[in-house]
């Protein structure tokens, strides 16, 4: 009997996934299911007991049941978003041809790339799943509850992430047939994490628990997530929690959250399954092929930065192939994004200091997104650069050029901002603090594209391009910013600025000039 | 000679009100046993053909048979029946070539039994079967080729659809499959669709070609008949009389200098 086609598929994903470690593939399974004992036997009650103390008092309040919503819900999210953004970040439709041509089902494409990844999604199912029955551990649960609670979230869980493969095999198929549908998709994986990070933020460092203890917020919270399956467990989480042992005391929330739930699951699997003919196909969808209109004001100012002559071109080219990739600006967006909801919920408005410290941190890595990326569209792009006259040269000064004008005024900018918005803000600190930002990031810049061409990455996949990201988070915010700022007021006694015109900014430019230099050469010796 | 390959007015349009005509009204017959080869500049047709008559996409009008086999109403029988090299199929990387073909194997049911032994024999005629447990990520284009070629093969299937199969190949190799698609048609009887811009591979191997150019078939028959209905010396020349070319005065025109009188 010929091997069913979901099991085929299933087998081959598992191959594919676990492809890095194949030389211990055979005993993975063994090893993960050791590591995951020893987690929930040992390491998650080791980690609960640290705040249990807490969590009991939490657990009566009003803000309980919202709280374990919200963490209910942001898990729940997040096992949607990882399959899409696996997805997004590389579509592939070639061998879609292979399972068209096939005699296969859909259905069985769909249900074997499910369970060929469930190994790892398992896993973290296990971990959470391990976390949170710890935490009731203590409370002394009965079998019966702590079954609920286990199903719960691993029901929970495998709804989450079906729905996921179900949309990232429709967005693949929707995206994956044109150029600009895989851009638009490298920019949705991006994206669409920030309303999760902001959420995380409101949580860490945002006053949301705190929020939760008023009656009002908290019912309009239960109310609203209340609708959505990822809720329904976290009723009964608290209801047990609160009532252990004694399951009748929450029976009818029980039963119809619980039973909600697996009637949620079994639907999501029917639909999932409904929608697979949809999510596999190679039918053209648009013929509209991306059209340009001519140079408007933008770019003949970025010609007029280029001098008008050929260098004016080539920038303008430059900026042209930056700009249209929609992947390049949702990183821009994400990072501002990102420097938004830390300035909501992580600073202080009285604290300018803090302000200009964390946009110190974000900065090197938006330089990195947008300079960072000079040799990522591989060697060839910049062969052509190597095999024109004085090549190397230019093509350097186009993308020094364009990373300051991409870079620096989003500098000025979010510092002006967060300047404005603090009360103690002269005009005076905010033209200096401006000042410093824009001097340091174009340093920073500089720095970022010498360390591109010196440790050229030429895919983002590469351990080089992460490299460099890491030096760059590393290297420019503790090195030149909070080291010196640190060891040099407290051992010379110089104040904020004193520090940062005299110390950082110099330190930073003679790096950046440094690492520019090295880079030019490298390129020149790149075969 | 029984038909194996039969459309009946297939069509596959596109855009609205379906103005892009890929394949428009395509009437043709592939015989058992024949080579039958697909020419036609690029946008004509011809993978759109390829995979309509595989069931990846669906004619928006008409319909035809592969081995008697409907392919609107009995889609998985016809895809048993046939096996693809796609002009640009996606490869698994993170597989090795054996890894791979046992895929292969398994979404059409190769019986185990003989699963490792065809493995082996494939990846030997290829001669790659000493890297056969290297990722293929590793792989060359040419090498990547070759094992696209076997798993269209490893079923063994009655009708093979081949979309450029030497283009990346060196000429050894490129030899070496034209053999091997001589020995498929002559000695184990297979038929063979091929698409191919490569004129001289076409006229070596196919007993028939028909012409395709913005969705229509505008020539079929064997290569001398089409030479003849032209008027042509080659089949190059044949080829370009019925899709059109450049001019030679058009070749240079691009260097002289507008608005000058030289």
């Amino acid at each position: 009997m010929p091997t069913p086609k979901w099991l085929v598929v299933a087998r081959n994903e598992y191959r594919i996934t676990t492809s890095r470690i194949r030389s211990i593939r055979p005993y993975f399974p063994i090893l993960i299911f050791g590591l995951l004992a020893v987690y929930v036997a040992f390491i998650a009650p080791a980690v609960v007991s640290l705040f249990i103390d807490e969590f009991l008092a939490f657990i009566i309040t009003l803000a309980a049941v919202p709280m374990v919503q919200i963490l209910l819900f942001m898990i729940f999210v997040y096992f949607i978003i990882l399959p899409v953004t696996q997805t997004l970040k590389e579509i592939e439709t070639g061998q879609l041809e292979i399972f068209l041509a096939a005699p296969i089902k859909p259905s069985d494409v769909l249900l074997g790339e499910f369970l060929g990844h469930m190994p790892l999604y398992a896993i973290a199912i296990a971990v959470i799943t391990g976390l949170f029955t710890a935490i009731l551990t203590p409370l002394g649960l009965d079998i019966v509850q702590m079954a609920i609670i286990i199903t719960i979230f691993v029901v929970t869980l495998l709804s989450a992430y079906w729905i996921g493969t179900v949309i990232a095999a429709i967005l693949r198929t929707r995206l994956g047939k044109t150029a600009r549908g895989k851009d638009i998709g490298r920019a949705l994986a991006l994206i669409i994490a920030l309303p999760m990070v902001a959420i995380m933020y409101a949580i860490m460092g945002g006053g949301l628990p705190e929020a939760l203890v008023d009656p009002g917020t908290s019912g309009m919270v239960k109310a609203i997530l209340g609708l959505l399956p990822s809720s329904w467990g976290a009723e009964i989480f608290v209801g047990f929690a609160s009532n252990p042992g004694n399951i009748g005391a929450v029976g009818f929330e029980t039963l119809t959250r619980f039973g909600g739930l697996i009637a949620f699951f079994v639907a999501v699997l029917w639909l999932g399954a409904k929608a697979a003919d949809r999510a596999y196909s190679l039918e053209t969808i648009s013929f509209v092929a991306s059209k340009v209109k001519p140079d408007g004001a933008f770019y003949k100012t970025i010609r007029y930065f280029g001098g008008r002559g050929s260098f004016g071109t080539l920038l303008v080219s430059t900026f042209k192939d930056y700009s249209r990739r929609l992947e390049n600006l949702s990183k821009i967006f994400y990072m501002m994004g990102l420097l938004a909801v830390i300035n909501i919920f992580l600073i202080e408005p009285s604290d300018p200091e803090g302000a200009l410290m964390m946009t110190q941190f974000i900065l090197p890595i938006l330089s990195v997104f947008v300079v960072g990326e000079v040799t990522l569209r591989g060697k060839e792009a910049l062969f052509i650069f190597k095999k024109t006259p004085r090549g190397v040269g230019r093509l350097v000064k186009a993308r020094l050029l364009h990373g300051w004008l991409v870079v620096v005024p989003i500098a000025a900018a979010v510092t002006a901002v967060s300047g404005i918005l603090s009360p103690q803000t002269t005009l005076t600190s905010l033209l200096t603090t401006t000042g410093f930002a824009v001097l340091f990031v174009a340093a920073n810049v500089a720095f970022v594209l010498g360390l591109a061409l010196l440790n050229p990455a030429f895919s983002e996949k590469s351990g080089n391009y992460f490299l460099n990201l890491m030096i760059a988070m590393q290297a420019l915010p503790f090195g030149l910013f909070l080291l010196p700022m640190i060891a040099f007021r407290r051992i010379f006694d110089l104040g904020l600025y004193e520090v940062l015109f005299y110390v950082t900014l110099p330190s930073s430019w003679l790096l950046g000039i440094l690492f520019l230099y090295l880079g030019k050469r490298r390129l020149n010796k790149i075969e | 000679m029984k038909v194996v390959i039969r459309t009946d007015k297939l069509s596959k349009y596109y855009g609205k009100g379906g103005e892009i005509k890929a394949v428009d009204e395509l009437d043709l017959e592939v015989y058992e046993g024949e080579t039958f080869g697909l020419l036609g500049p690029n946008g004509a047709g011809k993978t759109t053909t390829v995979r309509l008559l595989n069931c990846i996409i669906k004619p928006t009008r008409g319909t035809a048979t592969v081995n008697g086999f409907d392919i609107l109403k009995e889609e998985t029988e016809a895809k048993r029946v046939t096996g693809l090299l796609a002009e640009s199929p996606g490869l698994y990387e993170k597989l090795s070539a054996r890894e791979f073909l046992e895929f292969m194997a398994s979404l059409y049911d190769v019986p185990k039994d003989i699963l490792a032994e065809r493995i082996d024999d494939l990846l030997k005629l290829f001669g790659l079967h000493e890297r056969r447990d290297y990722l293929l990520e590793g792989y060359s284009r040419g090498m990547k080729q070759k094992i696209l070629i076997a798993s269209a093969l490893i079923h063994d299937p009655p009708i093979l659809f081949l979309d450029e199969p030497t283009s990346m190949l060196d000429p050894r190799a490129a030899l070496m499959v034209k053999d091997l698609i001589k020995k498929l048609a002559d000695t184990a009887g297979k038929t063979i669709f091929i698409c191919s811009h490569i004129l001289p591979i076409v006229e070596e191997l196919c007993d028939r070609i028909g012409i395709i150019n913005q969705g229509r078939l505008i020539a079929l028959g064997t290569i001398d008949e089409i030479i003849a209905q032209t008027n042509t010396k080659t089949l190059e020349e044949a080829f370009i009389a019925i899709t059109g070319g450049v001019e030679e005065k058009e070749l240079l025109a691009w260097r002289e200098l507008k608005g000058a009188d030289a």
